[in-house]
């Protein structure tokens, strides 16, 4: 299967989407949407809106994230912005500012 | 976990996935493999491989480019630009290199830009090199001024040379002590004749020359 | 000129003027004009040419400026120098070779662009 990797001198300012896994090293200013997994690198910098199924966070994210199946924001990320997903993982040491909602539809 | 792996494989190079649409501006300092889709900018100082499920739909601006998929927009490469046999592209580079491979497909122009002096592709040419070691000498100075001076004397000089030879000849026998003051300043305005005479016909020549190299 | 033969103008040779034909021909020296030619056209490294060309199939090796026009192919060697516009259904331009002008060949694009 395809990777995409978005190196870490890269800066993107617009929209990606797609179909597969999706790693950011690098800068990316726009939009991002995924139908499967995005990772944002420790050297990451995300600073768009995000729809995707999972996203794990290492690195900076600034933007409203929207996941189909699960959220992870990794220890020493920074994530600034609201998270609407059905799972989300915060592990300690992690920095987050934003409203979570995890959309328990079922209750 | 899974991710860490993928980074150490591939962690000097971006790859942008077949299913991967990117629009807007793409900047960076590494080499950036194209397998899916770039609509917009794109500018690397190193080098863009478009590979043959790869479209590149954007303005160009690496160091070099490898094109194996579809280009449509312009490339502007600071050392090379390649079509392989599959690749396809529509728009003008602009490289120093430019190769284009049997099987690959291109409409556009193609700058090589300023080629170095031996290699100018002008017919006239070799008239060059023979006639630049005898003005040097003496007449650099003169000759140069009206080459700035192109519109008018793009025109003039094919007409002139013909006559040049004829007049000065007899011109340079009766007026051997005005010249060397008078002519500098006046080569500059436009009568190059009267300076140096025995270099003359060589002298507009040379002119005509230097003009069509720009 | 017979179709198969080869004609070749040799290196001290220049001509000014059009130059049509129905053989193969390869310039050694130099061409001023026009040259229109079936078949297949070579420019050798010492050739210079100064002429809008027609042919078949060109190969440069030489120099050549003016406009190119070749119903088959167009090769550009490494060691030619060549200026002006080229349309040809294959344009072959090798490393080294120096060319400024423009290229028009049929290129198929994805219909999604």
């Amino acid at each position: 299967m395809a990777n995409t990797v978005i190196g870490s001198s890269i800066v993107i300012d617009g929209e990606i989407s797609g179909d597969e896994d999706l790693v950011i090293q690098g800068t990316v200013k726009g939009k991002i949407s995924l139908k499967e997994s995005l990772y944002v690198e420790g050297s990451g910098v995300v600073e768009a809106d995000i729809e995707t199924q999972n996203v794990e966070i290492a690195g900076r994210v600034t933007g409203n994230i929207a996941a189909t199946d699960k959220v992870e924001l990794k220890s020493d990320c920074r994530v600034v912005g609201d998270i609407k997903s059905p799972r989300i993982l915060i592990a300690d040491g992690a920095s987050f500012k934003g409203n979570v909602d995890m959309d328990v539809k079922d209750r | 976990m899974a991710t860490a792996k993928e980074l150490t494989h591939t962690g000097e190079n971006t790859v942008i996935g077949q299913s991967i649409l990117i629009s807007g501006k793409l900047t960076g300092d590494e080499d950036l493999t194209v397998q899916g889709r770039v609509e917009g900018e794109l500018t690397l100082t190193r080098t863009l491989i478009v590979e043959p499920s790869g479209v590149v739909k954007a303005n160009v601006a690496v160091r070099n480019a490898i094109v194996s998929g579809v280009v449509v927009g312009n490339i502007n490469a600071t050392e090379s630009v390649e079509l392989t046999r599959e690749g396809r592209m529509v728009g003008d580079i602009k490289a120093p290199r430019v190769i284009i491979v049997d099987g690959a497909s291109f409409r556009g122009r193609v700058d090589m830009g300023e080629v170095e002096p031996g290699r100018l592709p002008v017919g006239d040419r070799p008239r060059i090199q023979p006639v630049r070691p005898q003005l040097r000498p003496g007449t650099t100075t003169p000759v140069r001024p009206p080459i700035p001076a192109t519109p008018s004397g793009r025109i003039a000089t094919p007409v002139a040379p013909p006559a040049r030879p004829a007049v000065t000849t007899p011109a340079r026998a009766p007026a051997p002590p005005p010249p060397p003051t008078r002519s500098e300043p006046k080569v500059e305005a436009k009568a190059p004749p009267p300076p140096a005479a025995p270099v003359m016909a060589a002298g507009a020549k040379k002119k005509v020359i230097i003009k069509k190299k720009r | 000129m017979a179709t198969d033969q080869t004609g070749i103008i040799g290196k001290g040779i220049v001509i000014k003027g059009n130059l049509t034909g129905g053989g193969d021909l390869v310039i050694e020296g130099r061409v001023e004009g026009q040259i229109a030619l079936k078949n297949h056209l070579t420019i050798e490294a010492s050739g210079k040419v100064q002429a809008d060309i027609r042919a078949e199939e060109l190969t440069i090796n030489g120099e050549a400026s003016g406009n190119i026009d070749a119903s088959t192919k167009v090769s550009i060697s490494s060691s030619a120098k060549v200026a002006g516009d080229i349309k040809a259904p294959r344009v072959v331009i090798e490393d080294g070779a120096v060319f400024n002008g423009s290229v028009e060949m049929d290129v198929k694009l994805p219909d999604d662009i």
